[in-house]
């Protein structure tokens, strides 16, 4: 009953939010409904016992992701003239009907695709017996320190790339010209 | 010993590349240079001697060394073209390299005292290595295609060392017309190597004779004459011209004209002796060829000839190249006569005695500075080393006996001798012989009076003579070649032939080991395989059989009596000759009995023939060169400007200009226009067309992205 | 009704809006939300067959490195902004097309 209910509020949590993100005309509120639909998400893996993962999508997503975004936004968005010294439009648009038409169709035939692969997937039946959850995190550590060792240790070496790659693209310049 | 080809090669390559070495170094370590040639010469003389050991030591007629190697091979199917090199070392061979070498060290030696004042006496011995290795190729080769090479080698040797002193314009126009007359000979020797190449298919002279003996040559015409005989005489035109017979013998008296060391090297070793050792080798092609009249007249007129000539020769090294001219002469008699042995003893005696004689006239001319006899006489005291060699080298031309020059040529004579009492048409030969035989003990003893005997003719000369200049490097080479002209070393016998016998031994090692290759004997190698000529062939020792060294053995008693009778009557002629010419010329020049002048007003017209060489130059300079070849010049120059520049070449252009304008057109139009454009035209539309897709908008190549995916995996069937 | 299908459909939803928001949207950082959806929706896919599926946590792996490339991806794609901002005062995806034609 719990865990049904769980379900029921992440999963309403979830597109509610991604429909949100669609619709919204601010990218400040876009950016908190993108986070609202990342905590439904945690909410959907806790349902199917993947409690670490949860976790993680808590912490990386909640803490990391969308808070560096918002400082994005903040960096990007701080001044009031609408036009740069370039002439081009500085506060950024959130789209006009011709985008949004491109971009239903774009995910009408992206549904296409899906759907057309799914049904064969459904139509096997997969059994939906639900297994009794158990803790993972110990059985995924042996995981990720044996099977796994060496992707968990590139994506190390990644993480480390894209922290100093960041640092170093970000890093304000000195003008050489005016 | 087992020789091989790489065991042989030093006797040539040593030379060789004392000659490669020497070119570089010769010009800031002279000194060193000669030595390097000198002791490569040597070297090469060691070598020989240890050769003509060995062979002595075999002692047999027949054995022989050959050893051959494939130069290169064309052959395809059934088509032979397979170009063979080799050596070929038989008794003939060995005693030339010994005879080369020897004469050739000696002259080596007595060039570093001859030439040493010269400005350019390191060239010189680099000319000598070159001349020398050369003439030893030439004598190793056992066929007619690098007898050729070395041949041509040789040529151009004597055209530099002839042109020695090329500022002097004389001696270049010497050098150039002893190339040129030689030349002539040269073109019919290798028209003969291609005849016989084409039908032997090979130019090796075993192969040759196996050939011959097989009949492959017999009822082959070409240009209407046998094939025997057109080759026979093609390469005998090469022996004319490079061994000075008559027609072709115009530039061995300019050869003079190079320095007097080179000329004993040319005269003695290895040019002139060059030609009659290639007759003697094509020996039965040119018997086979019936050729054997002409060249015993060829022989017998340059030898009575040259003699003639050098009746009143004035300069002392113009009589020894005459008296050149005639012995040559007597070695082609004794190949004509078929007296085959006696024509290489004469060429190896002739080789010693007219080196001997070259390098004494050196000597002299070194001291003196002059060559004109009227200029000289009583130089023997101060002179005396070389007026005892110059004495022994003329009693050896003269034909004295107890010296060389008696034993080879009486045994020409003799020869000679026996053809014309069997053949009428020898009998011209024969005269002309013994009439040149006088003729040379007569001019050989005028030239020793006019230079060594009487009072001195021209004082300023005699007392600035200086005689102390002579060295060891002088007189040396001058003893040792003196002592070579006795008689004794080749032949141990009185006469040559045999009869009168000094030694114990009836027959002597020269007349037992030179035979002349008779085809008879080279018909067992008929089975002989060109393919095999890879693997060693050398024939073991084959015992002498009484037919290895009798002359007259298989002769009837009569026959070979008759003979003996000839030849003794032969001898006794000669040696009667001999005294007489020297009588004559003691009587003219120093007890002056007889008045040289009177000879010379009564026979007028004939002295000025004489004096001009028989008209020889002016014919071909005046004749054959200015009314024929330059008028032909002339012609041809005309129809090439007239014929070949304005129909061919200009014609030709015009064509091309056609041809231009048409490809011109077709460029333009077709190629540039349509190709080249086009493509470009082409690049840029579809240029146009993918510029609108790169828009550089990562949505729209989003969009683009799904529609294609979505449009592949829509039309799949799951 | 916690099934396979249901998670299927919950993230076959997230993929879509995150579509549209990538085509839509004309502002960088706005698309980045949007890649950041279609990241979630193939993480929670991973997630929900192995649990319907095995069950032997290979797809909990695959999840946490969609996870762990996404936060790199969100650094530095978010300091490529930032540059990007820095040199054209702008984030408009439009202006970022020097490499058009």
């Amino acid at each position: 009953m719990f865990a049904n209910t769980l379900f029921l509020a992440s999963a309403c949590l979830t597109i509610g939010g991604a429909i949100a993100v669609v619709y919204s005309k601010n990218l400040m509120h876009a950016c908190i409904y993108l986070l609202a639909s990342l905590f439904g998400v945690a909410g959907l893996y806790t349902c199917i016992g993947a409690d670490f993962l949860a976790a993680t999508q808590l912490v990386v997503y909640a803490g990391g992701v969308v808070i560096l975004m918002l400082f994005a936004i903040m960096l990007t968005g701080g001044t009031s003239n609408k036009v740069n010294r370039f002439g081009l439009e500085k506060i950024p648009a959130m789209g006009n009907k011709k985008t949004f038409f491109i971009a239903s169709f774009a995910a009408v035939v992206s549904a296409m695709i899906i759907v057309k692969i799914l049904i064969p997937v459904l139509k096997q039946n997969p059994s939906s017996a639900l297994s009794p959850n158990e803790p993972t995190v110990e059985r995924l550590g042996t995981l990720l320190a044996t099977d796994h060792i060496l992707a968990f240790e590139i994506s190390s070496v990644l993480l480390l790339g894209a922290l100093v790659g960041a640092a170093v693209i970000s890093r304000p310049r000195k003008e050489i010209h005016d | 010993m087992d020789y091989t080809l790489t065991t042989v090669a030093p006797i040539v390559l040593l030379p060789f590349f004392a000659f490669v070495i020497n070119a570089f170094i010769v010009k800031r370590f002279t000194k060193l240079a000669v030595g390097i040639s000198c002791a490569a010469i040597f070297g090469s003389f060691l070598y020989s001697l240890k050769i003509f050991i060995d062979f002595l030591s075999v002692y047999s007629t027949n054995y022989y060394i050959h050893k051959v190697f494939t130069w290169f091979d064309l052959s395809a199917g059934e088509h032979l073209f397979k170009v063979n090199m080799g050596i070929y070392i038989d008794n003939m061979t060995a005693v030339m390299l010994l005879m080369v070498t020897g004469a050739a060290t000696l002259i080596h030696v007595f060039s570093t005292w001859y030439m040493h004042d010269d400005p350019r006496f390191g060239r010189f011995f680099v000319y000598l290595s070159l001349f020398t290795s050369a003439m030893l190729g030439l004598v190793l080769s056992d066929n007619l295609l690098s007898v050729f090479i070395f041949w041509e080698l040789m040529g151009f040797c004597s055209y530099s060392l002839i042109g020695f002193y090329y500022e002097k314009e004389g001696a270049g126009n010497a050098s150039m017309k002893a190339f040129m007359t030689t030349r002539v000979g040269d073109v019919f020797f290798l028209l003969g190597i291609l005849a016989i190449w084409s039908v032997v298919g090979s130019t090796t002279f075993v192969d040759m004779y196996a050939a011959l003996a097989a009949g492959k040559l017999n009822g082959i015409m070409i240009l209407g004459i046998p094939l025997a005989t057109f080759a026979g005489f093609s390469v005998f035109m090469g022996t004319m011209g490079k061994s000075a017979q008559v027609p072709l013998q115009v530039w061995l008296p300019d050869a003079m004209w190079g320095p007097t060391p080179c000329s004993a090297l040319i005269h003695a070793a290895t040019m002139v002796a060059a030609g009659v050792y290639l007759s003697l080798r094509m020996y039965p092609i040119m018997e086979a060829g019936h050729l054997t009249t002409f060249i015993a007249y060829i022989g017998a007129i340059t030898a009575f000839g040259a003699a003639t000539v050098a009746l009143v020769q004035t300069d002392i090294k113009a009589v020894l190249a005459y008296s050149t001219i005639s012995q040559l002469g007597y070695m082609v008699i004794g190949i004509g006569v078929g007296s085959y042995n006696a024509s290489f003893m004469h060429l190896i005696t002739h080789a010693v005695f007219k080196a001997c004689l070259f390098l004494s006239a050196g000597s002299v001319i070194h001291s003196i500075h002059c060559q004109e006899m009227p200029q000289m006489g009583g130089l023997r005291k101060k002179l005396p080393y070389t007026f005892f060699a110059m004495l022994l080298c003329c009693f050896a031309i003269a034909g004295v006996p107890f010296f060389s020059g008696f034993v080879s040529k009486d045994r020409i004579l003799g020869d000679a001798l026996v053809m014309a009492t069997e053949n009428k048409a020898f009998i011209g030969v024969a005269i002309l012989g013994f009439g040149g035989a006088l003729l040379t003990a007569f001019y050989m003893f005028r030239m020793l009076f006019l230079t060594f005997f009487g009072e001195p003719r021209d004082h300023h000369i005699y007392d600035h003579a200086h005689e102390e200049h002579i060295g060891w490097n002088s007189n040396v080479p001058l003893l040792i070649l003196s002592l070579f002209t006795l008689g004794l070393f080749y032949s141990g016998s009185f006469t040559g032939q045999g009869e009168v016998n000094l030694f114990g031994s009836k027959y002597e090692w020269f007349q037992t080991l030179i035979k002349k290759p008779e085809v008879s004997t080279v018909a067992q190698f008929t089975d002989y395989q060109r393919e095999d000529l890879g693997m060693t062939d050398t024939r073991d020792k084959v015992a002498l059989t009484k037919a290895a060294y009798d002359s007259t053995y298989g002769l009837s008693e009569e026959k070979a009596h008759h003979i003996h009778v000839v030849h003794r009557i032969g001898a006794v002629l000669s040696i009667f000759i001999a005294f007489l010419g020297i009588f004559l010329a003691y009587s003219m020049y120093v007890k002056k009995t007889l008045n040289p002048g009177w000879w010379t007003n009564k026979f007028a017209a004939w002295t000025r023939a004489l004096k001009n060489k028989y008209y020889f130059d002016d014919l071909y300079v005046g004749k054959i060169i200015q009314k024929g070849l330059l008028p032909f010049n002339d012609l041809l120059s005309r129809f090439d400007m007239g014929f070949y520049d304005k129909y061919g070449v200009d014609g030709w252009a015009t064509v091309n200009r056609w041809a231009y304008s048409v490809s011109r057109w077709f460029d333009n139009n077709i190629v540039d226009s349509g190709m080249v454009d086009g493509t470009g035209a082409s690049v840029r539309l579809m240029n146009v067309v993918l510029r609108t897709i790169q828009s550089g908008r990562v949505q729209l190549y989003f969009i683009v992205l799904i529609v294609v995916l979505a449009s592949y995996v829509l039309t799949l069937r799951f | 009704m916690i099934s396979l299908s249901s998670y299927l459909f919950i993230s076959l939803v997230l993929f879509l809006c995150g579509i549209f928001v990538m085509v839509a949207r004309k502002n960088i950082i706005a698309i980045l939300l949007g890649i950041e959806l279609i990241l979630n929706a193939s993480a929670l896919n991973f997630a929900a067959y192995t649990k319907f599926l095995n069950n032997n946590l290979e797809g909990h792996i695959m999840s946490l490195f969609i996870i762990v490339i996404a936060a790199a991806e969100a650094a530095v794609g978010l300091g490529i902004v930032i540059r990007f901002f820095q040199l054209r005062e702008s984030i408009h995806i439009d202006d970022a097309s020097t490499l058009q034609n």
